[in-house]
This record gives C-alpha cells, structure tokens and sequence, in this order.
C-alpha cells in the first residue's frame, strides 16, 4: 500500500491524518491488509458468499404512512439549521 | 465528415407509492420542509430500513409491460458516497441483481417503428433537495424527497438523435402513467431522465467518448440539451480535440449544457450488498396477482372504446394516447351517455383549451363529472353548443358547474315552439323589407332571420326549432 | 443491607418483601455509581429521570414484571430519547436521540430503570475500552488494568456491583471478553434474536445485542425481555422467543460439548490453561461428555472478520458527517472541507483506522480479493459450525487467551496484536451463533472466562449449562476488592 493510496482511501472516506502519524498509519494499514490477505490461500471457489448470518427473506412493509417525524429534533441536533433546513457551507454547482 | 451520435438514457421514474422505499413516510409533493421525513429518512445513528412491497410491485409491472425478464430475487446494495443531501452517505440500490432485466420500448418516429431496447431496470431510493440560493453563504437541505421510491430504468445505447430521445421519453411517460407506476409529473420532477451522449464516425464499430448530462426534466430540455451537446461534440472534434468524459448539467436559462462541479472527483462507489436489508423474494403467486390486475394499455383502450363507446378510431386513439385524458372520459361516462358528444367535446374544444394552456387534464379547473354534465345539457337541448362554449370558458376560468351557470345566467335554452314563434313573427313584422326580398328568391336572406331571433334570445332560442318554425312561418 | 453485588434475582426478592422500595434502590445504585466514579464506568448518568420513575413505581406499587424497579445501565450506543448517546466518541458528543431503541424501550417498559450510558471502546471498536473519548475504563479488579472491550462499561458496573446487569453489544466478543476480564457473565444471543433497532451500528451483519449480568439466570431474565421479532429490524428474527427460564434448572446429564481440534489451547498461559482443564472436569462431573471435533477453517476467523466488519463500519459510519447531528468542525471551505474535518477531527484513530481499511476493502479492484473472499470464508466458517453441531449440542473455548492487561500494554505497536485477542469470540459473530462467558476462576488475581458457543437459537442450551454450572460452584460470587478506588 503506497502513500498515493493511502490518500485516495482517505478522500473517499473523508478522512485526513496527522501528517506526523500517517507513516504509523501507513504502517498499521499494511499490518492489517496482510492478515486479510492471509485468506487468499484458502480455497473459495463455487462457494457463495454468506453476506448475512441469517438465510432468510426479506418482510417488507405495506404502502401505508406512519409518520415519526420530529422536525424540531431532528433540526435541534445539527450544527447548523433554521427553522425549515439543515444548513451546510453553500455548494455550487 | 459525416457523424453519428449515440445516445443512451438513463430514466428516473418516482414510483406513485403512498410512502417510501424504505421508511413509512409520505410521499406527498409539497409538504412543508422536512417534515415527510422519519427517522429513517433522516439518516439518524441506530435506525434500519425496511423494504416498501408496493414500490416492488410496481416496478415489476413495469417490467411486464416491457416484456422484460422479473427477477424474483433481488438484492440491495450501497452506493457510498457523499453528498449534503445524501443522509446516510450512502445510497441504497440495486447494483448486481436489478428487479427487471431486459425488454424494449417502442417509439414511433415519422410514422416508422423503432425499438428501443432496456438494459435493465432497478429500484433505488432518491435523494433529498439541496436549495442553493436562498440563504446567503449557506445551502439549505430538505430531506422530504430523501428515500422516495425511484425505478432507473437504463436504454441500450441505440438512440440516434434528439428527436428519437423525446419520443421515447413519451413513450416513457405514457407506459409509466398507464401502469399507475407514476404520475409521470414532470414538473415534479417524477420522471427525469440523465442523458450519455457521444459522437462517432459514421460507419466506426466503436462508441466515442461519452458525456453524461444530468436530471432533465421536461421533453423541450430533452430536445434541447442533446441537440447542444450534440453541436458542441461535433466542433470539438471537427477542431481535433478530443472530448472530455464527465458530467453535465443543461441551462434551460443560458441553453446550453456545461461541467457540474460537485462532481468533479472521480469517485468510487465501493457498491456492496445492504446488509441491513435481506434479499427480497417475490412469490410467484404474488407475480400471478399482479399479471391479473394488470392495467389496461392505450392500445386495448382504443379498441374497447371503438367496441363498447363506438368511437371512431381516430377520436379513441387520440383520447386513450395519454392517461388523464382516458381516465378523464372513463370517468365521465359515468354520467353520460351520449360519448359521441363527450369525446368531440375531448379531442375538440376541450384538447384546444389544454393545448393552449400547455397543461393536461388533471391539472385544470375542469372535472370530468361537471363536463359530463355540460354534454347532458347540450344533449337535452337545455342549452345550445354554442351556449356550451361559452359556459365552457367559464368552468375552465373558476370550475363552476354548467347548472349553476346556467341558472344564474339564465342561459337555458328556449326550446318552447309557441315563444320561440312569438319571437319569429316579431322578427317578420319589423323586417318587411327583408321578407320581401326573401319571398322573391333571396334564400341567403334565411341567415339574416335567424340571427335577428337569435339576437333577440341571446343565443338561448333552439337552432333546430327556430330553423323549422321560421320555414313555416316564410313560406 | 447493601445491594452492592445483587443479583436481579436477589433485589426482585428485597423489593417484594419491602425490605427496600424501589426508590431506596435506586438512590444507593446512583451512590455506588458516585462513589466508584474513578472507574469510569458511565459517560452519562440519567439521575433524576431515574428518580422520578423509581418513585412512581413505589406509588404505583404494581410489581407485576420481574424487572420492575431494577437498576439498569445501558451501553451508550443504544439510542435513548432525551439521554445523550456518544458511543464513546467525539463526533457524537452533544447527540440528543430522538428515539429509544427497541431492546433499551423493552427492558424499561418491563420497568426496569436505566440510570446512566456505560463507557466502552468507540463505536465499539475495541477489546480493551481504551479507545473511548471520554477515557479508559479501570478494571474493577486491578485499577490501571483494562476491563475489555468493546462493552467495557457495562461489564466494569456489573463487576463493580453498581448495577445488577447492564446491556451490551456483541460484533467479535465484546461482550463476552469485557465479562470475561471482569468476571461476570455475558450473553451474546444468536444473530438477529434481538433487535438493533436503535442500536448505533459498527458492523451490521455481525452486531448483536446482548445482557451482562452477575449470574446466567438473570441474562436469561434479560433476554426473555429483550428477544423477539421487531418490525423496524427486518432482519430480526420471526420466530418464537422461548421462556428462557423454563429449563434453566434442567439437569446436564449426557450433554455433549465439542472441543475445537484447531485451538491449540497448550500455547495458552498455562494457568488460563490449568483454569480450563478444572471447568472441563467440572463439566463431566456434572454429566457432560467431551468429543472433539474440527472446524478446518476457524483459523481464519480474525482476517474475514477484519476484512467484513470494517468494510461494513466505513458504510456505516459515513452518516456521521457533521451535517444533521454530531460534531461540526468550525470555519470550513467548503461542503467537503467540512466534511473531512468534521470527521477527522472526531472519530479516534481506531476508528480511523477500521474507515481505512474498509474503504480499501471494498474499493474498485480489491473488492473480490478482500470482501467477498471474506463473506466466502465466513460460509466454509459457518458450515464448519453445522457439521460440529451435528455431533455436539455446545462447544467450549476460554473466552479470552489472556486475562485483562495492563493499559497501553497491548496493540500500540501493532494494532493486529490486539486483534488476536478475539481469536475464541469471532466465529461465533460471523456464523451467527449464540455464545456465553462466564466465569470460573481466576490467575493472578484477574478472572479468566469460558466461552459455550450454542447451535442457533439454543440460547436456552448455554443458558441451562451455564447455571448448572454456577449451582455447583461458587466463582461467579467472587467480588473485586474496590479499596483501590
């Protein structure tokens, strides 16, 4: 794992690191990557991957409103909000 | 050199569900901001979506019409990234098993057929709204749209120009309104289409470098948008520059399309299954259930109508052609018998206001009860067509009824031979010369006495009655 | 008399014979709660709200629910509406929920009472507690030692007997571990027998809530209120929730426990070892039998979980991005500006780190190498579980292969160190399973955890041995000795 990776990992996950901890850091991911890594020389093919513990189905809800919302809450929480919206640093597009 | 465009569509049809693909909150256009939202919806820590059955079965009607191939299993996936309006940062969606694969859509271009065929078509949840310009320094977010059920529904690259993208979105529209997946307002922006347009060689095999533009909304911007883009490939590589793989957004305002800048990185969605959702199986006696209530199309409309209403096929196939219009006159004959009538006054005077006003039917003042009631008025002689007209103009102004128009304008018609002859002699007595004349062989004079009873009666005197009295009474 | 160290059972018994009312509870909880603040067990204490509720009930004097007026603490990731919930981390500091989580609403309409959020690792993403915004939590037992993680908190209150039990999420043992090292019992439940509805989530297919308690009778008393289907987790199980207490007293003859051929207990600290070797003997005293069996592919539990969890927490967690809830970093650019140092700035390195190697998991290009080699693992894993349970109705492990350590001692270096740590709890999370620790006995003077994983659904298994076992000895009783703090 190069630094150039690094970088983009952290952009996509909006992340940045202290620049006097990102060779640690750097360091720490490849120790992990190497024990994932690890499974590579266990044969997996034609096994379906198991995404959820439970082989099941989904239930799904019936088209018909239940309303739980708690506008002022929900507004109460953000950093920055009126009365209406959340507010974020204006995007131009 | 001669080119060739190569247009793909990328559709978006907000599905007409009472609540949300993952959350039971409203749906409804219009509600005060965020306040259609739960807590799902909000994308608050600890909370779990749960799977809408209605978007499912809608969107598998869907893929009936099109005849295309229903996966009755089907899986959930993320889409991660982020964005202001995005609650959860991610998006979920399907990415490996789509609820529909396959089928085609036909279009009609200069009377010729062409068909155009879907890659696939998979459910996934909308966004919220960024609002950019009313507060200074900030953008404002309302999350009622965020987790509104959408169908993306993805054409093959096999549209050739601006005029082919139109009519397949019309196509689009009238399928997806038909099956009551949509109401297919596009003012609302429930159907919305990305268009990928590139430019080749004529004759090349491979597809030039695509640009994709965004979220247009309305079958001008269609026309429009593509037609630029088209324009502003072509220069480019007529100049010998190459094109720029990214995405655009179109200026109805500046008509033109240019770069969006929020989405200039190069992203990677890292897609992987929803592992707060479990695969979604359909049973086939829930794909039985939703074959048998299948909605009728336009084509089995115009038929029925020619059979059971005895429309000529022009008038049924104009008014099954759009949905409001056949469930404005299915409503209508209800009320009414005489559908000859109801569907001249449709494709006539009432599809000449609409054209006018560049609206369709639902979105006016009129209802099909009230215009019903306006055909029986005309049909029992209580008015004439042209005091219809008038009354018309009115329902179309504030949505009156005809009878209450009629009463406080006294515009029932006079049909009472005995005073409508009272009014002819009237007319005799004070136009001796006239009579004169007519009786020497001036027939063109008929018009004259006519128009003086008609005048007389403010247009309210049977034409019927008052041509047959008034031959009499010349003779 | 004291209700340090009481059982559920024990206070149900001293509230119905008045020997104390619920309000008299509550106030000598919140006390020990007080006067044991240096372990930092709780972030928040939700005091008058307790006060009032434990009077009410006093007026109210229906007891009907065995739970009713009980003294509860709750791991600050569930959700409590109108109590801040942090999940331990910056970036959640100041979030008031505007909703209960369905497992915390059911214990307290039941009538038990949350006095207060335990610490524990951020979003759960520890094994020593150390990972907390708001500071280590002291093991009850050795001040300056870690009580395990993630659940740390929860397990330290019950340790410490300020609480009877607490609740705590399970995603690779964190409740088992925390309740190994502190020397109480921990339950984690079969995936999907409680609801995570409410419950901040780390990793989704593998999270599960679970009790910690002094005793397995009263995690059974728990779990029968915590179980059952929810419709606002559809992957909440849909089937009958059995009256855990029903045959918790059944005798354990002829029960089979397998012993796992891969773990090579001989590289343990031979006292852990010597500790288990006592519980096995224990066991076939009371008329259980030993066969061992081999799960190939169990080894591989600690890279497929490290490969799933933080795949599916860097998901998770991109909710928190300063916009609707959490902290917001000042003075930024522009919307991913804010972003990136609204995060940056508060999640902890550890959860840093997980973000990172999930986004890398799942990027373009490695998404089959890492992920889904991972999710195929975990099925040879799981198939590995069903043919064992073939042959035997429970299997048994330690817990944990070392007892509690001291703080910063571990994973400083190397953050896999501390990984290896859950080489016995893993499997069972990413197969689903249910799985107990409880204690039996001790090494230098820290206690030491055996692990009985159970077949699906077979909490009542687990939960019936377990009792057996704490009916015929005596190591569940033992207290830490709190002078130190």
């Amino acid at each position: 794992m190069d630094q150039e990776t690094v970088r983009t990992i952290c952009y996509l996950a909006r992340l940045e690191i202290d620049e006097n901890k990102s060779e640690k850091i750097q360091k720490d991911l490849e120790t992990i990557i190497d024990l994932i890594g690890s499974l590579q020389t266990i044969d997996t093919s034609d096994v379906e991957p198991l995404y959820s513990p439970l082989e099941m189905t989904a239930l799904m809800h019936e088209d018909i409103e239940k309303s739980d919302n708690k506008k002022e809450k929900f507004l109460e929480n953000a950093a920055a909000s009126n009365e209406d919206y959340f507010l974020v640093p204006r995007v131009v597009e | 050199m001669s080119w060739e465009t190569v247009i793909g569509l990328e559709t978006h049809v907000q599905l007409s569900t009472k609540t949300k693909l993952f959350s039971r909150a409203s749906t409804a256009f219009g509600a005060s901001p965020n306040t259609n939202v739960n807590l799902i919806d909000c994308g608050l820590p600890g909370v779990l979506p749960s799977v809408n059955k209605e978007a499912f079965y809608k969107a598998i009607r869907f893929g009936m019409a099109v005849g295309a191939q229903i996966n009755q299993t089907s899986i959930f996936d993320r889409k991660n990234y982020f964005y202001a309006d995005l609650p959860k940062g991610y998006q979920i969606t399907q990415m490996d098993l789509p609820i529909v694969i396959g089928g085609s859509i036909e279009i009609i271009i200069d009377e010729l057929t062409k068909t155009i065929n879907i890659t696939r078509a998979h459910l996934e949840e909308d966004a919220g709204k960024s609002i950019h310009d009313e507060f200074e320094g900030f953008s404002a977010i309302d999350l009622n749209r965020a987790g509104t059920p959408l169908l993306e529904i993805v054409s093959e690259p096999e549209i050739s120009n601006a005029k082919e993208a139109v009519a397949y979105m019309k196509a689009m529209h009238q399928l997806v309104t038909f099956l009551d997946v949509s109401d297919g307002n596009m003012a609302q922006g429930s159907l919305r289409c990305d268009a990928n347009v590139s430019i080749r060689k004529k004759g090349d095999k491979e597809l030039g470098t695509r640009t994709e533009i965004k979220n247009i909304n309305s079958f001008k911007f269609i026309e429009k948008a593509i037609n630029f883009e088209i324009k502003r490939q072509i220069k480019i590589l007529e100049n010998g520059e190459k094109v720029v793989q990214e995405t655009r957004l179109y200026d109805s305002s500046k008509d033109e399309t240019r770069p969006m800048r929020s989405k200039e990185f190069a992203n990677d969605y890292r897609y992987f299954p929803e592992p707060d959702l479990l695969p979604v199986i359909i049973s086939d006696e829930e794909i039985q259930k939703i074959r048998d209530e299948f909605p009728e199309l336009p084509k089995e409309k115009e038929i029925r109508y020619q059979q059971e209403y005895g429309l000529t096929a022009y008038d049924a196939q104009i008014i099954a052609s759009s949905k409001s219009m056949a469930d404005f006159f299915e409503t209508a004959l209800q009320k009414t018998k005489n559908y000859t009538l109801l569907s001249n006054w449709l494709i006539g005077e009432i599809s000449a206001y609409l054209n006018k006003q560049q609206i369709e039917i639902n979105e006016s003042k009129l209802s099909a009860d009230k215009v019903a009631m306006l055909i029986n008025r005309i049909d029992d002689q209580t008015i004439s067509g042209k005091i219809g007209k008038s009354i018309f103009e009115e329902m179309c102004t504030n949505g009156s009824s005809p009878d209450e128009i009629i009463k406080s304008k006294g515009l029932e018609q006079i049909s009472d031979d005995g005073a409508i002859e009272e009014i002819i002699l009237t007319v005799i007595n004070e136009n001796p010369t006239q009579v004169e004349a007519y009786l020497a062989g001036k027939d063109k004079l008929f018009g004259f006495f006519v128009g003086q009873v008609m005048k007389l009666t403010e247009g309210k005197a049977n034409p019927k009655a008052v041509n047959s009295i008034l031959k009499d009474k010349l003779k | 008399m004291s209700i340090q160290f009481k059982s559920i059972a024990d206070l149900r018994e001293m509230l119905d014979d008045k020997s104390i009312s619920a309000s008299e509870l509550i106030q000598e909880s919140l006390e020990l709660a007080k006067k044991y603040k240096e372990l930092n067990c709780f972030v928040t204490m939700n005091e008058e709200f307790s006060v009032k509720k434990a009077n009410a009930i006093d007026v109210n004097k229906k007891t009907s629910s065995r739970l009713s007026g009980i003294p509860l603490a709750q791991k600050d990731l569930f959700c409590t509406e109108g109590l801040r919930t942090t999940c331990s981390s910056k970036i959640l500091s100041n979030f008031i929920p505007p909703y209960t989580a369905t497992a915390v609403k059911k214990l307290e309409d039941a009538g038990s009472i949350t006095i207060g959020k335990t610490n524990m690792d951020e979003f759960a993403m520890g094994s020593s507690n150390e990972t907390s915004f708001f500071g280590n939590v002291h093991n009850p037992w050795k001040k300056g030692y870690v009580p395990g993680g993630s659940s740390g908190g929860s397990a330290a209150a019950v340790a410490a007997g300020i609480v009877p039990a607490a609740t705590g999420t399970d995603t690779g043992g964190s409740i088992r571990q925390p309740a190994a090292h502190c020397g109480i019992t921990g339950l984690k439940p079969t995936y999907g027998r409680i609801s995570r509805w409410g419950m901040i989530a780390f990793a989704s297919s593998l999270d599960q809530a679970g009790p910690l308690a002094r005793t397995a009778e009263d995690c059974a008393i728990l779990l029968n209120t915590m179980s059952g289907h929810d419709a606002k987790d559809t992957t909440s199980l849909n089937s009958n929730v059995p009256d855990f207490l029903e045959n918790i007293n059944q005798p354990i003859d002829g029960l089979k426990i397998g012993l796992i051929k891969e773990f090579n207990l001989s590289d343990l600290d031979s006292q852990v070892q010597a500790r288990f070797e006592e519980s096995k003997k224990a066991y076939e005293k009371l008329g259980a039998q030993f066969i061992e069996v081999s799960l190939p592919n169990i080894s591989a539990s600690v890279p497929t979980y490290y490969s799933i969890a933080p795949a599916e927490c860097s998901s998770n967690l991109s909710r928190f991005d300063g916009v609707r809830f959490g902290h917001r970093a000042e003075s930024t650019d522009d919307l991913n500006d804010l972003y990136i140092k609204s995060r940056s700035e508060g999640f902890g390195d550890e959860v840093k780190r997980r973000i990172l190697i999930g986004t890398y998991a799942l990027s373009a290009g490695y998404y089959d190498a890492y992920y889904k080699k991972a999710q195929q693992v975990r099925r040879l894993i799981k198939n590995d579980f069903d043919n064992a349970f073939q042959s035997v109705d429970a299997l048994m492990t330690p817990t944990s292969p070392n007892t509690a350590f001291k703080f910063g001692s571990k994973g400083t270096q190397n953050p896999v160190e501390l990984y290896l740590e859950d080489l016995f709890t893993i499997s069972s999370n990413l197969a689903g399973l249910p799985a107990i620790s409880i204690p039996h006995g001790q090494v230098n003077s820290l206690p030491v955890g055996l692990q009985l994983i159970g077949n699906f659904l077979r909490e009542d298994q687990l939960l019936n041995a377990a009792h057996i076992f704490q009916k015929n000895s005596d190591y569940h009783l033992a207290k830490p000795n709190l002078g130190d703090f």
